[in-house]
């Protein structure tokens, strides 16, 4: 499972997606093998959890 | 021989840097400081720097450890234990340990091409059990696989073996920051991926038909250190490089800070705008690819990792207090 990471003050997003099963944060580089596996969980037709509101 | 005779003889510009192989001698254990990890899933569990366990969910069961008994000239080595044996381990089974080979490590090999080189595989080993145990070579397509055997012919006795391994011309090979070759030394294998030992095949080979499954026997110990691949047909004595120089080769792959830098990254989101407080610092080293951290903290809690890149971590607070990075981990392995 994982949850995508609130934007910043600037309404810039995050570059990273919340592996919940260790809060490992995954950046979103192609080369990442943790993010390769990501892909492959969103190609099974999973959907990440939303994003906490800022201050939460 | 004379030194210009022993470098052509590997086929090497250079004696050093020629071992392809990173903590080879087990050395380095950043992630469990020499404690124990259970391989009992299809995971990657590293009982050292470099060299993961692979297995199976609710079957059989080994453990890894980096271990002070190593032979002559070498202080570590990792040992596997089977702890729940797999007596009869299923056709598309696997259990392992492995290293993988960056492609920018192995590129010069040429794999894949007319000018494709011979390298040659080298390792001390020691087992509770004789017999004939296997591994592989593959690319990371896993469509062209070198499986290979070796005898273990005295009980719980170093031995070294050597394996050479022939140029391949044909096939996809990672070149660059992906997994260039994957090394197989199998605990246990299950005959879908098992092919003729000593020979290239087009096929998804991780050990070589005969070997003989350690799973399968509880109690059984395998150790193993001393790992090298290099350029030619003659297998040079070990590398040992600088313990810095070795730590720094990891690092490329995996960083764990424990505190050592207490007090470590701090990051102050008191009266700021939320989402506006950044925490940032830079790796030790030029990390293979944009790393999946971990971290832990002093105080708040509401922060999350931003960014990272090949060089630097940047954690963002997302509310207004204070907060110390205690330790942290970045992972960029393949």
């Amino acid at each position: 499972m994982y949850k995508l990471l609130p934007n910043d003050f600037m309404g810039q997003p995050a570059q990273c997606i919340k592996r919940l099963s260790d809060n490992a944060f995954i950046p979103f580089d192609p080369a990442n093998t943790d993010y390769q596996a990501y892909l492959a969980w969103l190609e099974e037709g999973n959907t990440p959890e939303p994003a906490d509101e800022q201050g939460a | 021989m004379t030194q210009a005779a022993a470098l052509a003889a590997y086929g090497s510009n250079s004696p050093s840097n020629r071992n392809r192989i990173i903590n080879g001698d087990m050395r380095i254990d950043q992630r469990n400081a020499g404690a124990s990890v259970t391989v009992n899933d299809a995971a990657k569990f590293y009982p050292v720097d470099r060299f993961f366990g692979l297995g199976q969910s609710a079957d059989g069961v080994f453990t890894l450890q980096q271990s002070s008994t190593a032979p002559a000239g070498f202080t570590k080595s990792i040992i596997a234990t089977v702890t729940t044996a797999d007596a009869s381990v299923g056709a598309t089974q696997q259990y392992y340990i492995s290293q993988r080979l960056e492609g920018f490590n192995t590129a010069d090999f040429a794999w894949g091409t007319a000018s494709a080189v011979a390298v040659t595989l080298s390792f001390w080993t020691r087992s509770s059990l004789t017999g004939t145990f296997g591994g592989a070579l593959q690319n990371d397509a896993q469509d062209r696989s070198y499986p290979f055997t070796y005898t273990i012919s005295a009980a719980d006795t170093w031995e070294q073996k050597t394996i050479n391994i022939a140029a391949i011309t044909t096939g996809t090979w990672e070149t660059t920051t992906n997994s260039g070759i994957r090394l197989y030394f199998d605990i246990g294998m299950g005959s879908t991926y098992l092919g003729t030992a000593g020979a290239w095949a087009s096929a998804d080979y991780r050990g070589a038909t005969g070997q003989t499954n350690i799973i399968a026997t509880s109690g059984a110990t395998f150790y193993i250190t001393g790992v090298q691949l290099e350029v030619g047909s003659v297998a040079t004595p070990f590398e040992h490089r600088m313990y810095g120089q070795e730590l720094a080769l990891c690092q490329r792959y995996y960083v764990k800070d424990a505190g050592e830098t207490l007090p470590g990254p701090y990051v102050n989101a008191s009266g700021a705008v939320v989402g506006s407080a950044y925490a940032n610092w830079m790796l030790p080293v030029d990390m293979r690819a944009a790393p999946t951290c971990t971290f832990a903290t002093t105080g708040m809690t509401s922060i999350t990792t931003r960014k990272s890149n090949t060089r630097a971590i940047a954690l963002l607070a997302t509310a207004t207090s204070t907060a110390y990075v205690d330790s942290w981990t970045a992972s960029a392995e393949l």
